[in-house]
C-alpha cells in the first residue's frame, strides 16, 4: 500500500511533509544544541543527534503512512465498492455512462467550435478600441461591409486625428510561387494598409511587419510578410526566408518579415498566410471609385467618443455621395435618396467581423441550443436512472445506516460515486469531442476557402461540463442516501412499497421533460433536414453536373487581346471537338465561384432606377455547356467577341420581364454605365431561362451576358462525361498548345461550388440530425427504465392479477397505461417548446416557413414509436410473469 | 545505551503519563521527560517516537497543534484528549496488574 501512499503523498506531500520536516528539524536542532551546550563541538553534536535519532526520511515515511492510509483505505473501498455495484448494475449504469458521455462529448465540439468563430478575441493589442466601419442603407438588413479605395482615403486623411483607419482586403486563397519551387501553391493571402501592423501592435518576429512607407504609390512596393504559423509551415522556420520572392496575383513581392507569433490575421477562425500592401493590389482599383474590395478597420484615438467618429465619417460619406450622385445626373432620384441616407456605424472588432460569423452565428448558436437540450435529456436520464437505482438500493442504505456507517460515510461514497460515474463521462466524451470536432471543421469548410480554425478540444468546457455532470450524479446520488441516514434504520427496514412508489412518481416528471425537450431537438433536427434537402432540390437553371470548371491564366503579363484572343478561342475550339467533350467554352468567372459584378443600366424611355443588374461576361456556347435553355433569338458566336467594343448581350427572363414587360427583348438597345460614367451601346441579341449567380436562396437575378474577352485569365466551362484524370490529362497536353504563356491552374466541378454555397445547410442538417439520434436513444433509456422499473416493483400485484385470471393484454395495457400520461404531457410541452423554436428558425432556414404539418407530424410519430419500442420489452416481460414467482417475492 | 524491545510497546502509555501530568509538551520535550524519569536505564531510537505520537494523534488520544518557541521556531505541541486520558487511566491500571503478576511469577516460579 506504501507505493499508493506515495502516490497520493505526491499531490498532497506539500503542507504534510513540510510539516513532517518541520518537526523532526526542530527535534534535531534541540537535541543539538543541548549537546553543544554541554561542551560539544557543532559538528559533533550533530553528528550524535542523528545517530540518536535515526533515520529522518524513514521517520518521516512513517509517519506519513500512519496519517494517510485510513483515508485512502476508505475511498478505495468506497471505489470497489461502486464498481462493484455497477458490476451489478451493467445496464443502468452503462446507459448513464453512455447518455452523459454523448452528451458531453458533442457540447464540448459544439462550444470548442463556437468559441474559435465567436467568443474568442483577436490576437491583438486593446482589442476594445478597435473598431470597423459598416454602412447601411435604409431598408437594408445587413452591413455594407467593403469599401472602395478613393473613399476610404478621404475618410482616413479627414478622421486621423480621431481614429486610425486601415484596410483589410477580403481573405481569400490565392495561388502563389515561390521562388524555390516551379510549383503553384494555394496560400491565404490578405493585403492591408502599410500602418495596418503599427495600428494593431504586432510586432515582428523576424525582419519587419509592413510599414506605412510601404503603401504610398499603386504598384510601387513589392514587399511581404508572412506569418509565424506559415513560416513555420512552409519553411520550417528558416531565417534564411527573409529576401525570397513570391509572386501572389501576376505581381511578384520580396518577403521582408514574419509577423509575431500568435497573430493570425485579423478574422479570428481564419488563418492568414502573407500580407501584402493594399498598394500592391491592383492599380486600377486603388483608383477606381466602383470597385470595393476592402474593409475599413481602425483604431479610435484615446479619449475620442464613437459618436465623434462616426459624425465625421457620416460627413465624408456623405459628401463623396453627393459627388457621386452628381457625376450622374440621369439617374433617379431614388438612388440619390438611398445614397444620402446611408448611414456609417462603427462596430466593435473585438472579436473581428468574419465572414465565418455573419454566416455560422445564428447556425452555430442553434447547435449550442440544441447540444444544451440533448445534454440537459442526458443529465435528466442519469437522475431518473440513479433515483430508480437508488430505490432499490433503499433497504441496502438502510442496513448500512444501521450497523453505524455515519452520515459522512454515506455522504462521501455518494459522491465518490458520482465522481467516478462523472470522472468516466468526462474521458469518453473528451476522445469523443477529439474525434468529432475535426469532422465538424471540415463539415464547414468549403474547398476555395477551407476553414483552418485554430480549435483545440476546449477544456474549460469539458472542465464545466464534467462539474455539471457530477453535480448531477451527486444530487441524485446524495439524495437516497440522506434520505435512508436520516430514516429510521427500523422503519427502513421494512418492506416498503409506499417507498419504491414515491421513487416512480419523483422520476416520471424527468422522464416528461425528457420527452419535451426531445421533441424540440427533434423538430429543430427536421426542419434543418428539410431546409437543407429543399435547398438540395433546388432549380439552378443550369445544370452543375458533369461540369468542370477550369482556371487558366496566361503567365506572361502585358499580353494584349489581340495577341491571346485567338489562342483562347482556339484553346475552347479544340476542347469542343475533343471525344468525350460535349460542349467547352470559357467566361470570366464561374457561375457560385463567389465573384459576380453589378452594372447601372440606362433604359430609353425608361427612368433610371437603384437597380443593377448582373454582368456575366461569357464566350460562345457558355450558355450551351452550362445548359441555360435559349428561349428566343440566338447564342453568341465568335464574330460577336471580337469587335474591340463588343455590342452584343443575351439577357434572361426576368431582366426581359422586368426592363421590356410585355414585349419582345429582342433587338433592344440599352447602355450599360461604367466606372467614370463611360457608356457602352448594347443589343439585345436573345433571351435565356432565369439561372441563379450567386445565391442558391434568393430568385434568379436580372442577368446580363455580354461576350468575354479574356486576357490574362479565364475559366473554361468544359461539360464532359470523362472522369477528373482524364479530363486534366487532356488539358496538360491542349493548354500549352493553345499558347506558350497559358497555365493550367484549378480544376473544379461546379457542382462542388453548387455545394460550398450548401456547407452551412449541411453541416446544421447533420449535426442536429446526429442530435436528434442522440436525443431518441436517450429518450429510449428512459422510458425503458421508468418502464422496466414500474414492472419490477409491480411484479406482485401483476402475479394476482394473472393469478385471478387476468390476460396477457390487459397487463400489457395495464402497464403502458403508466406511461401514456408521461407521454402525453411531454408531448404537449414539447410541442410549445417546438412552436417557440420554429418562430426562432425561420430566419436561419430556406423556405422553413412552407414546412407544414410534418415538421410537426414526423417528430411526433418518431417519438411515439419510439416510447412504443421502448416500451415494449417491460410490457412483455409483464405479460409473461408467472403467478408463482410473483406471489413468492418477499 | 540499551534498546529495551519490551519498552517500546509501553512508549504511548509513556507518553500518555507525562502529558497528563506536565501539560502540553512537543516531542523534544517528551522524549527529555522520559531520560529525566528513566535515566540511562531506557531509552529509545529518538526517532521513532514520532510515528508513534502520530498514530496516538490519528487514533485521537492526544491532539496536536503548532505554536511558535520562545526562539521564533515552528514547534509541534502535543496534549493529551479526553479519550487519552480514559485510555491512560484503563492501561495504567492493566499494566500494573500485569507487571505485579509478571514479577510475581518471576519471584515464586
Amino acid at each position: 500500500m506504501s507505493w499508493i501512499s506515495r502516490a497520493v503523498g505526491v499531490f498532497r506531500s506539500g503542507r504534510l511533509n513540510r510539516d513532517l520536516d518541520d518537526e523532526i528539524r526542530f527535534h534535531l536542532e534541540a537535541r543539538i544544541e543541548e549537546y553543544t551546550s554541554e561542551g560539544l563541538s557543532f559538528a559533533e553534536a550533530s553528528a550524535r543527534a542523528r545517530r540518536e535519532f535515526g533515520s529522518p526520511a524513514l521517520v518521516r515515511d512513517a509517519s506519513r503512512d500512519i496519517k494517510l492510509l485510513p483515508r485512502l483505505d476508505a475511498i478505495l473501498r468506497d471505489v470497489t465498492f461502486a464498481i462493484r455495484l455497477w458490476r451489478r448494475n451493467k445496464l443502468v449504469v452503462g446507459a448513464a455512462l453512455v447518455s452523459l458521455s454523448l452528451a458531453i462529448g458533442a457540447c464540448t465540439a459544439a462550444f470548442s467550435l463556437i468559441d474559435a468563430v465567436i467568443l474568442r478575441t483577436l490576437p491583438v493589442d486593446d482589442p476594445s478600441s478597435l473598431i470597423y466601419v459598416a454602412l447601411r442603407a435604409p431598408d437594408e438588413p445587413r452591413d455594407a461591409l467593403s469599401f472602395n479605395y478613393p473613399l476610404f482615403r478621404e475618410m482616413r486623411a479627414a478622421s486621423a486625428r480621431q481614429v486610425r483607419l486601415f484596410a483589410v482586403s477580403d481573405q481569400a486563397k490565392r495561388e502563389a510561387a515561390f521562388d524555390d519551387t516551379a510549383y503553384a501553391e494555394k496560400v491565404y493571402a490578405q493585403w492591408v494598409s502599410g500602418d495596418a501592423f503599427a495600428i494593431l501592435n504586432v510586432k515582428p518576429a523576424l525582419g519587419r511587419v509592413l510599414a506605412s512607407t510601404d503603401d504610398i504609390n499603386p504598384g510601387q512596393h513589392p514587399v511581404a510578410v508572412l506569418s509565424y504559423d506559415f513560416w513555420r509551415r512552409r519553411f520550417g522556420g528558416n531565417p534564411a526566408v527573409l529576401g525570397r520572392w513570391v509572386t501572389i496575383r501576376e505581381k511578384t513581392l520580396q518577403i521582408v518579415g514574419v509577423a509575431a507569433r500568435g497573430f493570425t490575421g485579423v478574422e479570428p477562425g481564419i488563418m492568414t498566410d502573407v500580407w501584402a500592401p493594399t498598394m500592391m493590389w491592383d492599380d486600377r482599383a486603388i483608383a477606381d471609385p466602383d470597385t470595393r474590395w476592402f474593409r475599413t478597420w481602425g483604431r479610435i484615438q484615446p479619449g475620442v467618443a464613437d459618436e465623434q467618429v462616426r459624425t465625421v465619417l457620416q460627413t465624408i460619406f456623405t459628401t463623396f455621395a453627393r459627388e457621386k450622385v452628381a457625376l450622374r445626373p440621369e439617374e433617379s432620384q431614388d438612388r440619390l435618396n438611398r445614397l444620402l441616407n446611408t448611414r456609417v456605424h462603427l462596430r466593435s472588432a473585438a472579436t473581428g467581423p468574419s465572414g465565418l460569423r455573419q454566416n455560422f452565428a445564428v447556425a452555430l448558436w442553434t447547435l449550442a441550443a440544441i447540444a444544451a437540450l440533448v445534454l440537459l435529456i442526458a443529465a435528466m436520464n442519469v437522475a431518473s436512472l440513479l433515483v430508480a437505482r437508488a430505490a432499490a438500493r433503499q433497504r441496502e442504505m438502510a442496513l448500512r445506516a444501521a450497523i453505524g456507517a455515519g452520515r459522512g460515510r454515506l455522504i462521501q461514497q455518494a459522491l465518490i460515486e458520482s465522481g467516478l460515474l462523472a470522472l468516466a463521462s468526462c474521458v469518453l466524451g473528451a476522445l469523443l469531442s477529439i474525434v468529432v470536432t475535426p469532422r465538424l471543421v471540415s463539415m464547414i469548410s468549403t474547398s476555395g476557402t477551407t476553414v483552418r480554425l485554430d480549435v483545440q478540444p476546449d477544456w474549460r468546457v469539458l472542465a464545466f461540463l464534467g462539474a455539471m455532470a457530477v453535480f448531477v450524479t451527486f444530487v441524485f446520488g446524495l439524495a437516497p442516501a440522506l434520505r435512508a441516514s436520516a430514516a429510521s434504520p427500523a422503519d427502513a427496514l421494512r418492506s416498503g412499497g409506499g417507498r419504491h412508489s414515491t421513487a416512480v412518481n419523483s422520476f416520471r416528471p424527468l422522464v416528461a421533460s425528457q420527452i419535451a425537450f426531445s421533441f424540440v431537438v427533434l423538430f429543430v433536427g427536421g426542419l434543418c433536414l428539410t431546409s437543407f434537402v429543399k435547398l438540395l432540390r433546388t432549380d439552378l437553371g443550369f445544370d452543375p453536373d458533369n461540369l468542370a470548371l477550369v482556371n487558366i491564366t496566361a503567365s506572361t503579363t502585358g499580353l494584349s487581346q489581340e495577341q491571346t484572343l485567338p489562342s483562347w478561342i482556339a484553346l475552347v475550339e479544340r476542347l469542343d471537338q475533343t471525344p468525350g467533350i460535349d460542349a467547352a467554352s470559357f467566361s470570366r468567372w464561374g457561375l457560385f465561384s463567389g465573384s459576380g459584378r453589378n452594372k447601372t443600366v440606362r433604359i430609353p424611355g425608361r427612368p433610371v432606377d437603384g437597380y443593377t443588374p448582373w454582368y456575366m461576361p461569357v464566350s460562345p456556347r457558355f450558355l450551351r455547356a452550362m445548359r441555360i435553355p435559349l428561349v428566343a433569338g440566338r447564342d453568341f458566336e465568335w464574330r460577336d467577341v471580337r469587335p474591340a467594343v463588343p455590342t452584343a448581350v443575351i439577357v434572361n427572363e426576368s431582366f426581359a420581364s422586368r426592363y421590356f414587360p410585355g414585349e419582345s427583348a429582342i433587338g433592344k438597345r440599352f447602355v450599360r454605365v461604367d466606372a467614370g460614367a463611360a457608356l457602352v451601346d448594347q443589343e439585345v441579341i436573345g433571351v435565356v431561362k432565369d439561372a441563379k449567380y450567386t445565391d442558391l436562396r434568393e430568385p434568379a437575378p436580372p442577368t446580363v451576358y455580354e461576350p468575354y474577352q479574356p486576357q490574362n485569365a479565364a475559366v473554361l466551362q468544359v461539360r464532359t462525361r470523362l472522369e477528373m484524370g482524364a479530363l486534366v490529362a487532356t488539358l496538360r497536353g491542349e493548354v500549352p498548345r493553345a499558347h506558350a504563356a497559358f497555365r493550367l491552374g484549378d480544376v473544379t466541378p461546379q457542382s462542388t461550388l453548387v455545394a460550398n454555397h450548401l456547407v452551412r445547410d449541411r453541416a446544421l442538417a447533420v449535426l442536429s440530425a446526429f442530435f436528434s439520434l442522440v436525443a431518441g436513444v436517450l429518450v429510449m433509456v428512459g422510458v425503458y427504465g421508468l418502464l422496466s422499473y414500474s414492472v419490477v416493483q409491480r411484479t406482485r400485484e401483476i402475479g394476482i392479477r394473472l393469478a385471478l385470471g387476468a390476460q396477457s393484454s390487459q397487463i400489457v395495457t395495464l402497464v403502458l397505461s403508466g406511461i401514456g400520461g408521461v407521454t402525453l404531457a411531454g408531448l404537449v410541452i414539447g410541442g410549445v417548446g417546438a412552436a417557440f423554436a420554429g418562430r426562432f428558425m425561420t430566419t436561419l432556414l430556406f423556405e422553413a416557413e412552407r414546412a407544414g404539418i410534418w415538421s410537426i407530424a414526423a417528430p411526433l410519430l418518431s417519438l411515439l414509436a419510439v416510447c412504443a419500442l421502448a416500451a415494449l420489452v417491460p410490457a412483455r416481460r409483464a405479460a409473461r410473469i408467472a403467478p408463482t414467482t410473483a406471489l413468492t417475492i418477499e | 545505551m540499551a534498546r529495551h524491545e519490551a519498552f517500546q510497546g509501553s512508549l504511548p502509555l509513556l507518553v500518555l503519563k507525562i502529558l497528563a501530568r506536565r501539560g502540553p509538551l512537543h516531542g523534544y520535550g517528551i522524549t527529555a521527560r522520559i531520560h529525566e524519569a528513566t535515566g540511562a536505564e531506557l531509552r529509545v531510537e529518538e526517532g521513532s517516537l514520532y510515528p508513534a505520537l502520530h498514530r496516538m494523534e490519528e487514533g485521537g488520544l492526544i491532539k496536536a497543534k503548532w505554536t511558535i518557541t520562545g526562539n521564533k521556531r515552528r514547534a509541534r505541541v502535543y496534549e493529551i484528549t479526553k479519550h487519552g486520558r480514559e485510555r491512560l487511566d484503563l492501561d495504567e491500571k492493566r499494566w500494573v496488574a500485569v507487571n505485579a503478576a509478571v514479577l510475581r511469577a518471576l519471584k515464586n516460579a
